[in-house]
């Protein structure tokens, strides 16, 4: 679009203090160079907005105030205790995890023992190697106009790159902890990459949690790049529960290789501002993907979720479930656009976005997209927004159940349908009894 | 003993009345039946006594046990010992069947100064309890009533009045949906929890369940009155000249 606009504050603090810490941003003269590619895409369309399409209900341009500093070494006063905390249900999981504390790589704090067939590696290291710049460099369809991934790009300090060898069998879910610390208000931007080998199998959870104590305003960019290897099964979790009025900016970009199963799950609970974007991209025949998530915001919170499944090749099957829990004026949004290319016949899709909404003041927007140029398909949508069925509260309150009891039911029961398509039990109910500690919250600030 | 006194019901925000003035005392260790027409109000009676929230009552009350319950709210009644069977129980997706179990014994013990059950007395007394019923308990882990047929939503509503040892059973249509085997399971159910200290109330259309669950008393509710009482061999009369008769005299 050629409509030129006006540079906000926080665009040109974006643009201006690249060069305050380009130095200091890990990788040599090739990284630099992409670095520096990366940014000048940003600084030709600035941030996204209302009159862009997929923006259209989160206005980054407007919501995003100002463009906190990044981080460029780790705090150093976070324990292995702070980060168990921070971790919620899932830290009394005793998992291998890679921590990043302010989006950088924490040995200390982490622990990889008992991982077989994988190698995990920080992002930083990958920087310094040989053919670095490739590493920074995301797939073709990507680099485009995305402002977020080019601020990425330009930005990104550190992450997991982790390596899953052919046929191996992970059994222990690894988990990837992005920690926020510290009273100063800060940004990070992180880069994950994930490659899996030919039929191996892994769990793989993504966190983005908070330091009880740390500044109630932070700033997040995180991508991850994911290659799901022919015949692979990979769990790839989210968890985002970084309580506070944090902007929380993810993409993950994804290929998925002949007869693989990707099995995407994202929990957002609690994030003043979040923005999860996935790009799936079916690369091979034969290939299940299975996109769902949880999401729960009140006061103020504002939860979009963008799916862009690319159904490229033929016998590809779809499945998209993301439940919302909305109270006071929270917002929450689903897009949804699935593309069905000429030459992917026998493709089976199937979409569902389904919000509870607890007050009269919450909205939810949902925005299906099916765009099918192929003719033997089978492609279905749906999307709900509704109340408390009071049929089913009257059934409970029969049965003895008292009326706020009944209501955390009904709500654990909706958002547990979505929470249900975890595969990894002990995620499973963790992140359940996550998303009942929200409710128990939201009974107690009503009395 | 319920005591149900010139009772007026109508659909809040509409104006057609639906119950024109019931009066009907069932005496605890008493099981009255009421059967009648389609559309007769047999619903909405046992609606209203569990307290749903759709019905206004404008004149009349309910007591029981000498106290009346309409300003109570629906699970207060349930601690008081009210119980409706559902004709159509509800389907819980997300809930498993034995968290519910669980969390509505121990909300009504709790509420009638009972201790709450630890997790193996409950568990002990729910299959003690599905296994008389003939319900697997391994079916009671997925969530409440999903994917369960007619009967199995039946037996599950009497596995729930089972355990919740409520003093005034309302059965709504119990009957509806059900094969021979499972109306004798069921009924088998609800005569085991006949009792000195229980009163039902079991509403039908067909006299079928009676001939399980024998009354003491029959009442014929039609147009939003009883127009009729009797010993069980009402039912039996009905059974051979049908509603028509109640249904003339209506207006």
């Amino acid at each position: 679009m050629s409509v030129a606009v006006m540079k906000t504050k926080t665009e040109t603090a974006l643009v201006d203090g690249f060069g305050e810490i380009a130095d200091t941003l890990p990788g040599g003269g090739s990284v630099k160079s992409a670095r520096a590619a990366a940014l000048a895409r940003f600084a030709g369309n600035g941030l996204p907005h209302r009159r862009i399409e997929e923006w259209k209900y989160t206005d980054l341009k407007g919501l995003m105030k100002e463009a906190l500093p990044v981080v460029v070494d780790g705090e150093s006063k976070t324990t292995i205790a702070d980060v168990i905390v921070a971790m919620g249900a899932i830290g009394r999981l005793e998992v291998p995890r890679f921590v990043l504390v302010n989006g950088h790589y924490r040995k200390e704090l982490s622990n990889l023992d008992g991982l077989n067939g994988v190698s995990v590696a920080p992002f930083a290291q990958a920087l310094s190697s040989d053919d670095a710049a490739a590493a920074l460099e995301l797939r073709e369809e990507d680099r485009g106009s995305d402002a977020v991934l080019a601020l990425n790009s330009a930005y990104a300090t550190d992450g997991a790159v982790i390596d899953v060898a052919s046929g191996s069998n992970v059994d222990a879910p690894l988990l990837v902890v992005h920690v926020r610390a510290g009273p100063t208000p800060r940004r990070s931007v992180g880069r994950n990459q994930i490659r899996v080998g030919e039929g191996a199998a892994i769990t793989i959870v993504e966190m983005f949690v908070a330091v009880p104590g740390s500044a109630a305003d932070g700033q997040m960019n995180t991508a991850t790049e994911v290659q799901v290897g022919a015949g692979a099964t990979v769990d790839h979790v989210k968890v985002t529960t970084d309580l506070g009025q944090v902007t929380h900016l993810a993409n993950w970009l994804v290929d998925m290789h002949g007869n693989a199963t990707y099995r995407a799950f994202q929990y957002t609970a609690g994030v003043g501002l979040a923005r999860n974007q996935v790009r799936a991209t079916f690369k091979g025949e034969g290939v299940k993907l299975d996109i769902s998530g949880a999401f729960l915001a009140r006061n103020s919170e504002h939860i979009d979720t963008t799916l862009f499944v690319d159904h490229a090749v033929p016998e590809g099957e779809s499945r998209e479930l993301f439940k919302g829990v909305l109270d006071d004026n929270a917002r929450g949004i689903f897009q949804g656009k699935v593309v069905v290319r000429p030459d992917a016949q026998k493709t089976d899709g199937k979409q569902m976005a389904q919000a509870l909404m607890l007050s009269e003041t919450c909205e939810f927007d949902s925005k299906p997209e099916l765009e099918i140029y192929a003719d033997d398909v089978v492609c279905g949508h749906g999307s709900t927004s509704a109340a408390i069925d009071e049929d089913l509260l009257f059934y409970l309150r029969a049965r003895g159940i008292p009326l706020d009891e009944a209501r955390a039911l009904l709500i654990q029961s909706f958002i547990g349908e979505a929470i249900e398509k975890v595969q990894h039990e002990g995620v499973r109910e963790a992140l359940m009894i996550e998303a009942e500690a929200w409710l128990a919250a939201r009974s107690k600030t009503n009395k | 003993m319920l005591e149900i006194k010139n009772l007026h019901v109508k659909i809040a925000d509409e104006d057609a009345e639906i119950l024109k003035g019931i009066d009907l005392v069932v005496p605890q260790g008493e099981v009255h039946a009421i059967m009648g027409p389609n559309g007769s109000g047999k619903s909405t009676l046992a609606y209203v006594i569990a307290g749903r929230e759709d019905y206004e009552v404008t004149d009349g009350d309910i007591l029981w046990n000498g106290n009346s319950i309409l300003d109570m709210d629906p699970d207060e009644r349930a601690a008081k010992g009210v119980f409706l069977a559902f004709q159509y129980p509800m389907e819980i997706p997300g809930v498993a069947g034995l968290t519910f179990l669980r969390t509505a014994t121990n909300a009504v013990r709790k509420k009638r100064g009972q201790d709450e059950l630890t997790t193996p007395q409950f568990m002990k007394l729910v299959k003690e309890k599905a296994a008389s019923l003939n319900i697997d308990v391994d079916m009671l882990k997925r969530p409440v009533n999903v994917g369960f047929s007619g009967g199995e939503k039946k037996r599950s509503e009497i596995l729930q009045m089972a355990m919740l040892d409520p003093s005034l059973c309302v059965l709504d249509e119990t009957d509806s949906g059900l094969d021979i085997d499972a109306l004798r399971i069921v009924s088998d159910g609800v005569n085991a929890l006949r009792g000195p200290d229980r009163a039902m109330l079991v509403i039908t259309h067909y006299q079928r369940l009676l001939n399980h669950i024998v009354p003491d008393k029959v009442h014929v509710l039609a147009h939003g009155k009883i127009r009729k009482s009797g010993g069980k061999e009402l039912a039996l009369e009905l059974e051979k000249s049908g509603y028509a008769e109640f249904q003339k005299d209506a207006a």
